[in-house]
């Protein structure tokens, strides 16, 4: 029984990381209904903004932190700006957003190899602050250690916080509505291309946060972006677009992982997970709480 | 692609141009996962032939020869190796080649040394495999450096069962890799020899990160020591994370761990623990080698730096006792190879292999990787 808890605690530790990464997939995917696969190459460079923050301009963590997350915002703006927009503007197939994304990506996976190189980094315990530092926290046989902890708080207060501005501010109002209906919402008053560049802000914000959570609690190299992939597929197992979904789908993805890992063995874990996510889309093709079945690319 | 040659071996040719010279070949990761080694590998053999060049070559007969390395990079990737060898032998022409640090990188290439007749004395690459092919024929033209894994795997189980009188094992292995799971094999059968037992054995596939679901299995097992056979990274990721899980065992790791880079990825998680090494890289026998790469690269060598050393070595007195740059001829000198290599004694045996070389045990103290003692016995 203490096996089952430890492992219950392992799984919503790597959830919640899954949770912020997905719902920027969720967020972009909701107005622009496309996989902006560029996301996780933006964590990466979150993870690598928080930790040159921290040992090159040697700032305290939390400013650091919020330095990345800002970063990362611009970078997911700028990215929309020239990426994204002249497709938009040329009314392009979803295709080629999606195809640009992972254009995007690739070159800004392979611009961190050729400057800074592929070997990893990790945040140097005495530049964290003095509560991460110690002893892993013990009750009874359970273990947690002090950055999983963190990470879950940090996550599920950011994950909060959007929920309460998607909900119950005008600036989510708008978004639910341009994601509902983009012409529609646009003949009410609701500039859309604001709205895409502040989900975009959002998204990126958020992968800013993953990005140095996941540097720290495993290390910064360049290709964390292809493990972020795992999130995209809690994202589409949740129901792309549905932001609860997206939180729900990382969290089971993450359970599912790591039971089967735990106790049978970790060559039957992506084979487990996967034919889960593939019954579920057999069955519910818009994922657990997705609205519309429209295709996932 | 093709990247060679140190500024004074250029200046050196341009300057007396009626100069021989004998190709020597490399290759090895520049890039991708294990690039840190195979950079390190490549400084040192350009490293050596400036040092050979400069002494006016080396001796052949009544001759000198200047060296010239022709390095190419196979990305850790098997079939860019094949590639690579092939490019070696049959454009550059190399007379032998040294190299192939992964089991998985030298395996395929030694079908065609074999049959095109060129020597490759291979670094690290410690898998059985690597000398004798899968018939149990003993591959003509490739040897070795390195000890093997059976008897790293050996070593490792001897010092944990007799030496720290650790009775119940647990290991921790990469799935998808041919060096992590035989060696985790050689350990298991020979801890049970003697007398211990592997309570639990669990896996990752490589390219994970996230380790805490085995690794707890592990923990429910209780057992004296976790053997982990994985390569320093990794293993900074599995200590970081047992610790993170309450797991205060000892872990005890092979010739995959030391990197400069080792301690400063895993903290404080890996104070105390021990793992086999080739050498002992502080220690009086590689302080010429060590100084003399600090000097020119203003970094710490690596191990393939030291094993490389060797391997080139081994060619450049196989070539001396051959009197003859005749890839054929060097092979049949390498048979009889004995020679004090940086990281001991290399006698190679009839399998290509180094016979009775010995293991170190190094502890990880503080920053330090600290030389606790040596082991040899029959292969």
């Amino acid at each position: 029984m203490d096996q089952f808890f430890q492992q219950l605690v392992n799984g919503l530790s790597i959830g919640s990381i899954y949770a912020l990464m997905a719902v920027g997939y969720s967020l972009v995917y909701s107005i622009m209904n496309f996989s902006n696969f560029a996301h996780g190459s933006v964590i990466m460079l979150g993870a690598y903004f928080g930790f040159y923050a921290l040992t090159l301009l040697g700032l305290p963590f939390t400013v650091a932190f919020i330095i990345a997350a800002f970063g990362t915002a611009a970078v997911a703006v700028i990215l929309e700006r020239l990426a994204y927009k002249p497709l938009r503007d040329r009314r392009a197939p979803f295709l080629y957003f999606i195809i640009t994304a992972m254009g995007a990506s690739i070159f800004i996976d392979n611009s961190v190899i050729a400057t800074i190189g592929p070997t990893p980094k990790t945040f140097p315990p005495p530049l964290l602050p003095a509560f991460l530092q110690g002893d892993p926290l013990e009750w009874g046989a359970l273990t947690i250690g002090r950055i999983d902890l963190t990470i879950f708080v940090v996550a599920a207060i950011c994950l909060v916080l959007l929920m309460i501005f998607i909900d119950f501010t005008k600036l989510g109002k708008a978004i639910q509505a341009t994601a509902y209906n983009m012409k529609a919402s646009a003949l009410m008053g609701i500039n859309p291309n604001f709205v895409i560049i502040l989900v975009f802000a959002i998204g990126g914000g958020l992968a800013g946060v993953a990005g140095v959570l996941y540097g720290m609690k495993y290390q910064v190299f360049p290709q964390m972006s292809a493990i972020t992939l795992k999130s995209f597929i809690a994202a589409v197992f949740g129901g792309l677009g549905s932001l609860p979904g997206a939180l729900l789908g990382a969290v089971l993805l993450a359970l599912i992982e790591t039971f089967v890992s735990g106790y049978l063995s970790t060559q039957y874990r992506d084979l487990f997970a996967f034919i889960i996510l593939i019954g579920m889309l057999v069955v519910r093709p818009s994922g657990i709480m997705g609205k519309d079945a429209e295709d996932k690319a | 692609m093709r990247k060679l040659l140190c500024g004074t071996l250029m200046a050196a040719m341009a300057l007396s141009a009626s100069a021989q010279t004998v190709k020597i070949g490399w290759f090895g990761p520049e890039t991708g996962d294990s690039a840190l080694w195979g950079q390190a590998e490549l400084a040192t053999v350009q490293m050596m032939a400036a040092d050979y060049n400069a002494k006016g070559g080396i001796t052949v007969g009544a001759k000198k020869y200047k060296v010239e390395i022709v390095a190419y990079d196979d990305k850790g990737d098997s079939v860019e190796a094949v590639n690579v060898t092939k490019r070696l032998i049959s454009q550059d022409k190399v007379v032998a080649i040294v190299g192939a640090q992964g089991s998985g990188e030298a395996i395929p290439v030694a079908p065609i040394v074999n049959e095109a007749k060129v020597p490759l004395v291979a670094s690290t690459a410690t898998n059985p495999k690597v000398t004798v092919s899968d018939s149990g024929a003993v591959n003509p033209y490739v040897f070795r450096a390195c000890f093997t894994d059976p008897y790293q795997g050996k070593v490792a189980a001897y010092f944990a069962s007799q030496k720290l009188g650790k009775k119940k094992a647990a290991i921790f292995m990469t799935i998808d890799d041919p060096y992590s799971t035989g060696l985790s094999q050689y350990f298991k059968e020979n801890f049970e020899k003697a007398g211990g037992k592997v309570v639990c054995e669990v896996s990752y596939t490589s390219g994970e990160k996230d380790f805490r679901a085995p690794l707890t299995k592990i923990k429910a097992s209780n057992p004296d020591v976790i053997f982990i056979p994985a390569y320093y990274n990794d293993v900074a990721l599995a200590s970081k994370q047992a610790r993170d899980l309450g797991i205060k065992q000892l872990l005890l790791g092979g010739d995959g761990w030391p990197s400069d880079n080792l301690i400063s990825l895993a903290g404080k998680s890996l104070e105390g623990c021990l793992f086999i090494n080739h050498l002992d890289m502080d220690g009086a026998a590689a302080k010429p080698m060590r100084d003399e790469y600090k000097a020119k690269y203003n970094k710490n060598a690596e191990l393939n730096s030291y094993m490389v050393h060797d391997a080139l070595a081994m060619v450049v007195d196989a070539i001396g006792r051959a009197k003859s740059i005749n890839s054929v001829e060097i092979q049949k000198a390498l048979t009889t190879c004995d020679l004090q290599g940086i990281t001991g004694h290399i006698k190679i045996g009839p399998n290509h292999d180094p016979v009775g070389k010995e293991a170190w045990l190094i502890k990880i103290v503080g920053p330090d990787m600290k030389f606790q003692e040596k082991f040899s016995t029959a292969n």
